[in-house]
């Protein structure tokens, strides 16, 4: 019985030889179309393994420090920085962990950020919003505005990465702490949603798609994101003096925690 | 000579930087970031900051830009050499670094940079010097260099032609049907009413979710130039004036307007049904949407996550494919592979009704954006372009800056002062009813509005806005204190509009009311009385916010329009900092279909936000701007 099957199989094997080599087109169609579904298998496979977020979103609006904190991160050292035009995207080797994140820094350009920001926030395992602490007070309705829109995304808030608030520029003596950062921010935050659903609706789309964030009929408040997480830590990526050493452990304790 | 140069990546981080003096370059290198790559204007490669002249080039290659800052006093004739010169050295000497990402930290260039440098110094000094003994030589350059560019510029001088004669053709193509459908010339504007009213019924289907009804009784006259005619699918639905009249929304809708018509004043007190319905609708979060809708919109949204999941996935198996980019091989875009693509780019954006020469700049922007950028095996020419182009779009149209009115009036309303906001533009462009939209907008979020007429010369403006105030008070009952909620300050014509504002604004102070819309008269750009009376409005009462409101059926004429109203705010002002607009109000986007260049046209020559849509006639029909769906129509 088992013999017979062998021989069957080498039949049907030169057969298939023959027709090969005679070039006769319908057994090459049918070779072909299995190794493209073969293939196609074997893609989707790769696919399905590769789709691990694993990347860091650096958020923030102009100049608060987000291309500074990705060369300090990736290239360990400090340089000076202009506007960026385009994005910047690197791994960053976690500390004590085999392990590497994408650092990826997002313009904070208006023009830019909107784009960028639907273009990597698929891919977003962590974000880190940065704040200059030294300028908050002028600033707060644009950086308010660009985090409660980053909050409110549909993606993001589908994902739930976690959220660091990064309060730079903190050897600056005119810069706030992390607290006053965090209520300032909460209180404008609080305006800001009640102005947001207010908003028009936008033409060819049902609705305006701004969500909600925080409880109703109470004041918004970071801790009722959940389950987001959102924390809040000081940091000064240039240092006190020029040479010296940024101080942001907290920022990659934090890090270290997501990855 | 050279004050600065510096060397960074598109990303922003400083590569390498030579310092000539102790000034503070970073403003400048960031403000020419800001308003001339940003702004898609990357087709000049010059730029003024101060007493400074800034120079830079783009290597799209390897993602870097170079600048070279210098006394704008000097005229350095070898900048733009000495940068394809610095360009190329840099390449050669760092390319590994340079693939590899950027890794290396440090570039040791200062040699190489030197060098260059004086040798470009001495060559244009060597060139001054010896001008007398190289005439020969230099003539026959320059005879060469002038058959060239001739030639050059004749394609060039085309092209804006070209588009110019765009709408003519098609218009002409409209005749010789009409012509042969035995016509008079007097429809063809019918017809061009009736695009019109059929774009609106279109949008009307749009926003209401509905699909256009289909008319049966489309006359066979009006069918006969579709099947000819070149632009037929305009008319498919619309069929005639006749079926135009029952289609009209407005008229629909409006059985109560029809009969406002007829008795104004008795009307006033008591608004129809459906106009109650309107009430509330704009209210933020307490809006009650139709059930099915917001299912709809949920599921759209969920679709929405999960497609923007999906392409998350998608651009990793595109990472994969990089990896054969690798294998086979790749080329580098030049200019000439450029031109056909861009020029075919070029007539179709100017076809959307955008400005002639803003699509030329745009197409130059795009082609700096791509010259030299290695082209992926799968990519073709044209779909780069188009890909580079929308992206360009995409930031024209998004906003500069942060636009949430709503946000600042309530600043105001902490502060004690009322917001101020002054709309002007050419005449019937719906100055007024778009303030009526956007006050009947904010009334239902809570705020008071007082209205200033101060179009105090065109017969029946006043009453107009007083129209407006009754309905709008009818429509929203006054709050607990017996206030109403919207006022009408008039001093009736023939008066200083800026007077007016004023007293308008001291009024609205006086009994804490919130906010101020200032309606101005329609003026055309080029008359210079009326742009100086405006001038001065706005330079007395500095509102808070300026809108110029543009209808989106302008073609060519909108950057014309606007170009001039920027210009006399600044030059009447005497100030250093003049007002100038903030803002735009698109009107009669319904109008237009997927004809949507007014808007990139607007938006480009200001670098000013798109603030409000206007998309019909009733006070519901205010939109914001979605720059994708418009981006995408343009691009269609």
């Amino acid at each position: 019985m088992g013999a017979s099957i062998q021989e069957q199989i080498l039949q049907y094997a030169n057969i298939l030889t023959d027709n090969v080599q005679k070039q006769d087109p319908t057994t090459i169609g049918i070779l072909v179309a299995i190794l493209v579904v073969l293939l196609t298998i074997v893609l989707l496979v790769c696919r399905g393994k590769s789709n691990k977020r694993s990347g860091v979103l650096v958020l923030g609006i102009c100049e608060s420090g987000k291309t500074l904190l990705y060369t300090r991160l990736v290239h360990q050292n400090y340089t000076d920085t202009f506007t960026s035009i385009a994005s910047n995207s690197g791994s960053y080797q976690v500390q004590g962990k085999n392990k590497s994140l994408r650092i990826i820094d997002v313009p904070g350009h208006e023009r830019l950020r909107q784009t960028m920001l639907n273009q990597y926030k698929s891919l977003a395992r962590g974000i880190i919003f940065m704040v200059d602490s030294s300028t908050l007070q002028k600033e707060i309705k644009d950086v308010a505005d660009f985090l409660y829109t980053a909050l409110s995304d549909s993606v993001i808030s589908y994902n739930i990465p976690p959220v660091l608030i990064a309060c730079n520029k903190q050897d600056l003596l005119t810069s706030k702490g992390a607290e006053v950062i965090r209520s300032q921010l909460e209180k404008e935050m609080n305006t800001l949603r009640v102005t947001r659903s207010a908003s028009l609706q936008q033409i060819e789309s049902s609705g305006n798609n701004n969500t909600f964030l925080g409880k109703r009929n109470k004041d918004f408040s970071f801790d009722d994101l959940k389950p987001m997480k959102v924390d809040f830590v000081e940091c000064s990526l240039k240092g006190k003096n020029a040479e010296s050493k940024p101080e942001m452990k907290d920022l990659e304790d934090w890090l270290i925690k997501i990855a | 000579m050279l004050d600065f140069f510096t060397i960074f990546s598109k990303g922003g981080i400083v590569l390498w930087c030579f310092q000539g003096t102790s000034q503070l370059f970073t403003p400048a290198v960031n403000s020419l970031i800001k308003t001339v790559i940003l702004q898609e204007r990357t087709g000049n490669n010059a730029f003024t900051h101060e007493a400074l002249q800034l120079k830079y080039k783009l290597d799209n290659e390897f993602e870097l830009v170079f600048v070279v800052a210098y006394q704008k006093i000097l005229q350095l004739s070898y900048i733009d050499k000495f940068l394809t010169d610095i360009q190329m050295e840099f390449r050669n000497k760092y390319k590994d670094c340079l693939t590899d990402g950027l890794a290396c930290g440090t570039f040791n260039f200062k040699g190489s940079f030197d060098e260059i440098l004086r040798f470009n110094e001495e060559e244009s000094r060597a060139i001054a010097k010896s001008q007398k003994k190289m005439k020969t030589f230099d003539e026959s350059l320059k005879s060469k260099k002038t058959v060239s560019s001739m030639i050059e510029n004749k394609k060039e001088e085309k092209k804006p032609a070209k588009g110019k004669e765009n709408k003519p053709v098609k218009e002409q193509v409209v005749k010789e049907t009409l012509k042969k459908t035995e016509q008079t010339a007097a429809v063809l504007g019918e017809m061009d009413e009736l695009t019109i009213q059929k774009n609106r019924e279109k949008m009307f289907a749009k926003m209401s979710g509905k699909k256009p009804v289909k008319t049966a009784s489309a006359s066979p006259k009006a069918e006969t130039p579709k099947k000819k005619g070149k632009q037929a699918t305009k008319w498919e639905m619309g069929g005639t004036n006749k079926d135009a009249v029952s289609l009209d929304y407005s008229s629909l809708n409006g059985s109560g307007d029809a009969t406002i018509n007829g008795s104004m004043e008795e009307k006033h007190g008591t608004p129809s049904a459906e106009e109650q319905r309107w009430v509330g609708q704009m209210k933020g979060g307490l809006r009650d949407l139709d059930e099915d809708e917001s299912e709809d919109e949920e599921v759209e949204e969920e679709k929405g996550v999960q497609e923007s999941v999906k392409s998350g996935k998608s651009k990793k198996s595109s990472g994969m494919f990089s990896m054969f980019k690798n294998l086979v091989g790749s080329k580098t875009l030049t200019r000439e592979d450029l031109q056909p693509a861009l020029e075919k780019m070029k007539e179709h954006i100017i076809g959307k009704n955008v400005a002639a020469d803003i699509s030329v700049k745009l197409c130059d922007s795009v082609a700096a954006k791509l010259e030299g950028k290695v082209l992926g095996t799968f990519s073709t020419t044209a779909n780069t372009v188009k890909q580079t182009l929308q992206d360009s779009c995409v930031n024209i149209l998004e906003p500069k800056r942060r636009i949430d009115i709503l946000r600042d009036a309530m600043e105001c309303k902490q502060k004690g002062r009322p917001y101020v906001v002054t709309f002007c533009g050419v005449n019937g462009v719906g100055k007024s009813t778009n303030l009526a939209k956007i006050c009947f907008w904010l009334i239902e979020n809570g705020f008071r509005v007082l209205i200033a007429a101060c179009d105090t010369f065109r017969a029946g403006a006043v009453e107009q806005l007083r129209t407006h105030t009754r309905k709008l008070n009818a429509l929203h009952p006054p709050d607990k204190n017996g206030q109403h909620m919207v006022q009408l300050y008039e001093k009736g014509y023939g008066k200083d509009a800026a007077g007016i504002a004023m007293e308008s604004i001291n009024y609205a102070r006086d009994c804490h009311i919130d906010v101020v819309l200032v309606d101005t008269a329609g003026r055309m750009q080029d008359n210079e009385p009326l742009m100086r009376a405006l001038s001065k409005l706005i330079k007395v009462n500095q509102p808070d916010l300026v809108l110029f409101v543009g209808e989106a059926l302008v073609g060519n004429e909108a950057v014309d329009q606007l170009t001039k109203f920027n210009q006399a705010l600044a030059d009447h002002s005497n100030m250093t900092n003049p007002r100038l607009i903030d803002g735009i109000v698109l009107t009669k986007f319904d109008t237009i279909d997927d004809k949507v260049g007014a808007a990139i046209s607007m938006t480009y020559t200001t670098g000013q936000p798109i603030v409000f849509v206007g998309t019909g006639q009733t006070y519901t029909d205010l939109r914001n701007l979605n720059v994708k769906a418009v981006v995408n129509a343009l691009l269609k």
